[in-house]
């Protein structure tokens, strides 16, 4: 278990590496740069302000001092945003950005098992059909309409009680929490369930199931030990992948709930070319969704023994 | 004698998108205290099934019994709701297959595997549960038991997960072991020492083994009785000398041609049964053996030839037993011997 977190990890910073240098060259391929929003530039502080970002040195060596500030987890300062580190906007918001997004995993992957456990044991009919519809819609539509819908039945759900049970939009306490985490984690729970269910069904055909029976163990002992176990390997798999269409996913919510994460931040980066906070942001996003991969595998390793003993 | 199993007239079928399978037409048999009765027939003749709808195994839908009793000690046993079943399965009767590889679960270890039937049916601690295990594993001859337990299926080869699967089918000290092909998956080498375990056992647990398999080299080496099967019928059944030495189905002889032997003339070669078994969809009115078998009569496809009584221990179906029949040499060995 040790090698296997061991190797996860090294490959993990790897992955990070390899993200901040395709930023990187991404960043010095695109047409234009952050001084050129600033339409009264002369040529004078033109050269300055190269200076002062380190603009004016060869892509090389501006590389390197990249990587070596990235090392030392410093992210400069934003072009656009007078004096503001980039450090202190992750700071500030990412932990915002961070507990959405895990609140929506969790319960993507607790809905996703529930959900697909639940049509499994009833294949065929009713349930299982009005929910494999309702996942098809999961699957099909955007976020950013469940999240108006989201908000549609909050407004509604307020005026009928007269008063605001659950904020509408805004972040601070759980309950501005909830909608837009579920909004968020919907796609993601449509998608689980889906592979749930066929894990599920896979599994009641499998010999060790027979065996199970022809022990005399009880349905319900069967289902809990030995199917529920095994089905959601499958789904383990998957959810490493998931996080990070969460994330992005995470940017469009952020926005309709007027939630004072990462995404906004990272969006207006990118119209306006604010190199350092692009690069600063994606890349402590990237290292972030590598960590939590680790984790969902080391977590994999923890259930089937298979992975953890070899 | 002391009857344990006894099974009449049983009828499996599924139902398929193709069509309606009559998998198994009526079988019967019988299994006494500490005898093993051996299941032979080519592959689809309905042997899983037939063992299957004893244990409750089969997928309903598509399966169904149609017809037949089961009786174990007296009890009826087909047909029985989950909670019902369980009073027998895994206590009475203790069961293993053919893939020990895919017959455990993966991801619980050996030894909690055993324990569970032990804590399920005899109401054994978690503490006392495993370590029973541990010396289960300890009878069928697995090397450091109490490390082996701690294992997962993925560490244990095959022959040693088969093993364990016999260990976990005795827990309960079962009257009946059904064994459905336990070797089939397995090396030649590890497939004697397979049987030669289960010999043993029976022995010492003097327990009933259902042994399933079409070697019939297994079958002399291991039964007491055996049952031949032809497209879900039995279509012989009598002890393991009747059916070696005093064959009376065509099948039978012909499942003896092909089988290679110790005794056999190198210069004669083998002779495989041409043709097919017969399309359970649309089941024969007469014979299902009849369009293999040399010594066809007209009868033989219209009219379900009825089981004849050879011996006190001996039975087939065949219309050659009829009275006007004509005599084949291949069974005249037997009409010798009931003449002199
Ligand atoms: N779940 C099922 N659905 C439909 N048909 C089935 C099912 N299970 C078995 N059958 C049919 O029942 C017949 C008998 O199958 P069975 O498994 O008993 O054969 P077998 O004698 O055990 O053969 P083998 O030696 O290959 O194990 C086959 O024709 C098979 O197609
Ligand atoms: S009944 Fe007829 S076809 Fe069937 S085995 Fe006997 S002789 Fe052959
Ligand atoms: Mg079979």
């Amino acid at each position: 278990m040790l090698a296997y977190t061991l190797k996860r990890l090294i490959a993990g910073v790897i992955t990070v590496w390899f993200i901040a240098t395709a930023t990187f060259i991404a960043m010095h391929q695109v047409p234009g740069d952050p001084l050129m929003n600033d339409k009264a530039v002369s040529a004078e502080i033109r050269a300055n302000l190269e200076a002062k970002y380190g603009l004016d040195k060869p892509v090389t060596e501006q590389y390197f001092i990249f990587l070596g500030n990235m090392l030392t987890g410093d992210f400069g300062i934003s072009f656009t945003q007078q004096n503001r580190k980039v450090n202190d906007i992750i700071r500030d918001h990412f932990p915002v950005s961070a507990t959405l997004g895990l609140l929506a995993i969790f319960f993507a992957a607790t809905g996703g098992v529930l959900w697909g456990a639940l049509t499994a044991v009833y294949r065929n009919r009713l349930p299982d059909i009005i929910i494999m519809f309702l996942v098809i819609l999961g699957i099909s539509v955007p976020s950013f309409v469940f999240a108006a819908l989201g908000q549609l039945f909050l407004v509604n759900l307020n005026s009928l009680a007269g008063q605001s049970i659950i904020p509408v939009a805004g972040w601070g306490t759980f309950s501005h929490m909830l909608m837009p985490s579920m909004v968020l984690g919907l796609g993601t729970m449509a998608l689980l369930t889906r592979l749930m269910r066929s894990s599920m069904l896979e599994i009641v055909n499998e010999d060790y199931i027979k065996t199970a029976r022809a022990k005399g163990l009880s349905p319900t002992r069967i289902f809990f030990r030995h199917q529920l176990r095994n089905a959601i390997l499958p789904v383990i798999t998957v959810l490493g992948p998931q996080i990070a269409a969460i994330t992005t996913g995470g940017f469009v919510v952020e926005l309709v709930f007027a939630i004072p994460g990462l995404g906004r931040y990272f969006v207006q980066a990118v119209q306006q070319l604010d190199y350092t906070v692009i690069m600063g942001t994606t890349v402590f996003y990237g290292a972030f969704l590598v960590l939590m991969v680790i984790i969902v595998d080391i977590l994999y390793g923890f259930i089937d023994p298979r992975v953890r003993l070899s | 004698m002391d009857t344990i199993l006894s099974v009449k007239d049983l009828e499996v079928e599924f139902s398929t998108y193709g069509g309606t399978v009559k998998a198994v037409r009526g079988v019967s048999f019988d299994v006494t205290r500490g005898e093993t009765l051996a299941i032979v027939g080519e592959s689809g003749c309905g042997k899983s099934v037939t063992v299957q709808s004893l244990m409750g195994l089969i997928p309903m839908p598509p399966g169904r019994i149609t017809n037949g009793t089961a009786t174990l000690n007296g009890k009826s046993i087909l047909n029985l709701p989950a909670a019902e079943a369980n009073k027998f399965r895994g206590v009475e009767i203790g069961m293993i297959f053919q893939d020990p590889m895919s017959s455990l679960n993966p991801t619980m270890t050996i030894g909690d595997q055993i324990a569970e039937t032990l804590k399920v049916h005899r109401g054994k601690s978690d503490r006392e549960a495993f370590s029973m295990a541990v010396e289960l594993l300890e009878r069928t001859h697995i090397p450091e038991a109490s490390k082996r337990a701690k294992q997962y299926p993925f560490e244990f080869s095959g022959g040693m997960l088969q093993r364990a699967m016999i260990a976990q089918s005795l827990a309960c000290n079962p009257a009946i072991l059904i064994a459905d092909e336990p070797t089939t998956a397995l090396d030649v080498t590890i497939q004697a020492q397979i049987l030669e375990l289960m010999l043993e056992l029976q022995r010492t647990e003097n327990m009933s083994i259902i042994l399933i398999t079409h070697d019939l080299a297994v079958v002399a080496r291991m039964a007491d009785r055996v049952a031949v099967m032809y497209a879900g019928q039995v279509i012989e059944s009598g002890t393991v000398d009747d059916i070696f030495y005093r064959s009376s189905h065509p099948y039978t002889l012909g499942l003896k041609e092909a089988m290679p032997s110790n005794t056999h003339d190198r210069d004669k070669s083998l002779t495989p049964i041409l043709g097919s078994p017969p399309d359970l969809f649309k089941p024969p009115t007469g014979c299902g053996y009849c369009a293999r078998c040399p010594y066809a009569m007209s009868v033989c496809a219209e009219h379900l030839p009825p089981a004849t009584r050879i011996s006190e221990s001996h039975e087939a179906k065949c219309w050659l037993h009829h009275a006007t029949a004509p005599r084949i040499k291949e069974l005249h060995q037997l009409d010798d011997q009931d003449a002199g």
